[in-house]
């Protein structure tokens, strides 16, 4: 058996073990390379400075556990920048698994650091099955979906929400999420209600939503961790999804090796196959 | 109990990463482990979510609103719409007992036909309206351009009705091209996508669990 | 009464929710908010079907002490420890309930959590063998897939930003305007097109009896 064929032959976990290097060595050694803002990301983050000062906006946490890794450092940020510009924040998740525990957490670490008051800077609505129902119905009334917030307070009992009846008052809904949901945002609360939109999502779902932005149906987006990477640069704040970018780099430039060897690999011992027979 | 969370965290992470290299004991715990928790977070969710916030706690406050003579016909009635609401939820149960599970199509076909109502409705003019629209916009910009006959041989490369020959070919041929691109971007995002998942994991294993990196 | 009333009942529900849209919701008054309401409260419930669903499967080789079966009660007791402090109410204590603090809140963050995020972690060894394995240049169109592939792992990361940017500075910006927001949305909303007509015919079928397939065995 040659190189090549041995090269094809490679035992997969060879390949995981040279990918868990690849994503752990940048974190032990960071490169802290430069990185470019695309124009989505920079629009998002414009629509949300240029708000007046307490505008109520609304930041949905659409997305489970599982990727955190890329949606929660957009909570974050967007969340510094809402925070730091007085906006009013209404929250609210339509994941049943880990949703509300993630909106909870985070909203109460962020509301910390910028000493902002439950009920009067910002409101948790939590979660409310059939998301569908949920976002159609609140056009007409959150208070019939959200009777009350996650922790179970009457919605007539919090300040921000006395001001606040329907997306009428809302003037910007920032969507964080890892599914499809975006599409139900865009097609029924900015359609129908013609509320302004952005949104940070997944890089698998990122292609799908670039058609929305061109179409003007949403305004800005975010894209994966590098996404998040580039809105804790606007914002300022850099934090896990800058870190993470050496080891995305890194990990990129093994797999396209991968790509390479294996079709090297492949087309050698095509060759050599068909040179025998 | 924050140290003991971590080293669990840990132990669990460290467990499901071990499938890897081959099936064992300690993945088959983490995976039902996992699986149960979950369905025990739904319990709370729900008994919390809907249970609590939009069936006991509107029914009593409706209740005492009626008691106190303010509108009483009102919140009686509202009361009866919450019971009757919460009836079609317990009727989803009847699908355990195989005689009775024909019930179970009652709220669940409410449920489908507000859903498909909405649906029917938003996905028209919601989606197919803006994105057509947001096709034929000044044709004379190149990009614009490559975006109209991008989707035009898109939709002929998907339209199987009629063979595909002659111009008919030849733009699913084009479309083709347009498609592969695509794909390829969509792939690049997606490997860039998993990959960040395990870097989260990666950070949580050396950052916040063993401590062996100070974040920034 | 097994079939035909709850198509009746999914036609008007359906024709309900058209009507609020092609009418003001105020002239509907407060019966989609009721409606709507009704909706999130059964998905709540059908949310459950899934937990007795799983307890009842766990529960048999528990019993019968079938092979793997102490796999089964650690599900079983997980289920048990999430569940039960959830319920309590928090008046009797603050581990009890949701809020932060509490034990479920606790076996969320240290256990789900981390959990859920590795089972999808592990896709990036996945992803990166099947690139190695299946990610072939067989043909002109596979060819093309590679390539594309290629240019935009490397233009979403900063390194290949480096190298893109050597070669003209334009070039990212270019990547990001003619392949993501040419050619990739051409493509994607071609599918959004077709996804969007099939989910309005789904619905329509649904409304009229013709797609019954959610009722199971009629």
């Amino acid at each position: 058996m040659d190189f090549w064929q041995r090269i094809s032959q490679l035992d997969r976990r060879w390949i995981y073990l040279a990918v868990a290097l690849a994503v752990i060595f940048p974190l032990l050694v960071p490169m802290k390379m430069k990185l470019g803002i695309t124009p989505e990301a920079r629009q998002l983050y414009e629509t949300i400075e240029a708000l007046p000062d307490s505008s109520v906006v609304m930041l949905t946490f659409d997305y489970y556990p599982s990727t955190v890794a890329e949606t929660r450092p957009m909570s974050i940020g967007a969340l510094h920048q809402m925070f730091r510009k007085n906006l009013k924040v209404i929250t609210m998740t339509t994941i049943p698994l880990g949703g509300p525990s993630i909106a909870d957490r985070t909203m109460r670490e962020m509301a910390e650091l910028y000493h902002k008051i439950y009920g009067v800077d910002y409101v948790n609505l939590g979660y409310k099955a059939n998301y569908t129902a949920v976002l159609l119905g609140m056009g007409s009334s959150i208070e019939s979906i959200y009777p009350s917030d996650q922790y179970g307070t009457p919605l007539a009992k919090l300040p921000l929400m006395q001001t606040v009846k329907n997306y009428d008052q809302i003037s910007f809904i920032f969507i964080v999420a890892d599914n499809g949901i975006v599409d139900n945002w865009i097609s029924i609360v900015n359609a129908q209600f013609s509320k302004p939109m952005g949104a940070g999502v997944t890089a698998v779902m990122a292609p799908k939503f670039y058609s929305y932005v061109q179409a003007k149906q949403m305004t800005g987006l975010l894209g994966g961790m590098k996404g998040a990477a580039e809105y804790e640069m606007l914002v300022n704040k850099p934090a896990m999804a800058l870190i993470g970018m050496d080891s995305q780099s890194l990990a990129h430039l093994l797999i396209i090796g991968f790509v390479i060897a294996g079709n090297v690999a492949f087309f050698v011992t095509r060759k050599k196959k068909e040179s025998k027979g | 109990m924050e140290i003991l969370g971590l080293w669990l965290a840990g132990f669990f992470t460290l467990s499901l990463f071990s499938f890897l290299y081959k099936d064992n004991p300690f993945y088959g715990l983490a995976e039902h482990v996992f699986a149960g928790l979950s369905a025990g977070y739904e319990v709370g969710l729900v008994y919390h979510s809907v249970i609590l916030q939009q069936l006991v706690d509107p029914i009593s406050q409706h209740w005492v609103n009626a008691a106190a003579g303010d509108h009483p016909g009102f919140h009686i009635m509202k009361i009866g719409f919450l019971l009757f609401a919460g009836a079609l939820g317990m009727l989803m149960f009847t699908r355990f007992f195989p005689k009775a599970s024909w019930i179970s199509r009652y709220p669940l076909a409410f449920v489908m036909g507000n859903t498909a109502g909405i649906y029917l409705m938003s996905e028209l003019h919601g989606r197919l309206i803006p994105q057509i629209a947001g096709t034929f916009v000044n044709l004379l910009n190149p990009l614009n351009l490559i975006i109209f006959f991008g989707v035009l041989t898109t939709l002929t490369y998907f339209y199987f009705s009629k063979e595909h020959t002659g111009v008919l070919g030849g733009s699913a041929r084009v479309g083709i091209w347009f498609i592969m691109i695509a794909f390829g971007a969509h792939f690049g995002y997606t490997v860039m996508g998993r990959i960040s998942l395990l870097i989260g994991q990666v950070q949580f294993i050396l950052i916040d669990w063993l401590k062996l990196v100070k974040p920034g | 009464m097994k079939t035909k009333l709850p198509i009746a009942i999914a036609f008007l529900s359906g024709l309900a929710m058209i009507a609020v849209f092609i009418l003001n919701p105020e002239k509907v008054g407060d019966m989609e908010g009721e409606l709507l309401q009704w909706t999130t409260v059964i998905g709540g419930f059908t949310l459950l079907l899934g937990v007795v669903s799983i307890v009842r499967v766990n529960w048999r080789p528990v019993v019968r002490r079938e092979t793997g079966w102490l796999n089964n009660a650690a599900l079983l007791l997980s289920v048990a420890v999430m569940a039960i402090p959830s319920v309590l109410p928090v008046s009797w204590s603050p581990l009890f309930g949701t809020d932060g603090g509490s034990i479920y809140d606790w076996f969320f963050i240290n256990l789900s959590a981390p959990m859920m995020a590795t089972m999808f972690a592990m896709l990036a060894f996945y992803v990166a063998s099947a690139a190695f394995r299946a990610f072939r240049a067989r043909n002109a169109e596979a060819t093309l897939l590679l390539l594309t592939a290629t240019i935009v792992m490397l233009w979403r990361v900063p390194v290949g930003e480096g190298i893109f940017v050597a070669i003209h500075p334009k070039l990212p910006n270019l990547i990001n305007t003619y392949v993501m927001g040419g050619v990739n949305v051409a493509v994607q909303r071609g599918i959004i097109i077709g996804a969007a007509l099939g989910a309005a015919a789904t619905s329509l079928r649904i409304m009229l009896g013709i797609e019954r397939t959610y009722m199971g065995k009629t």
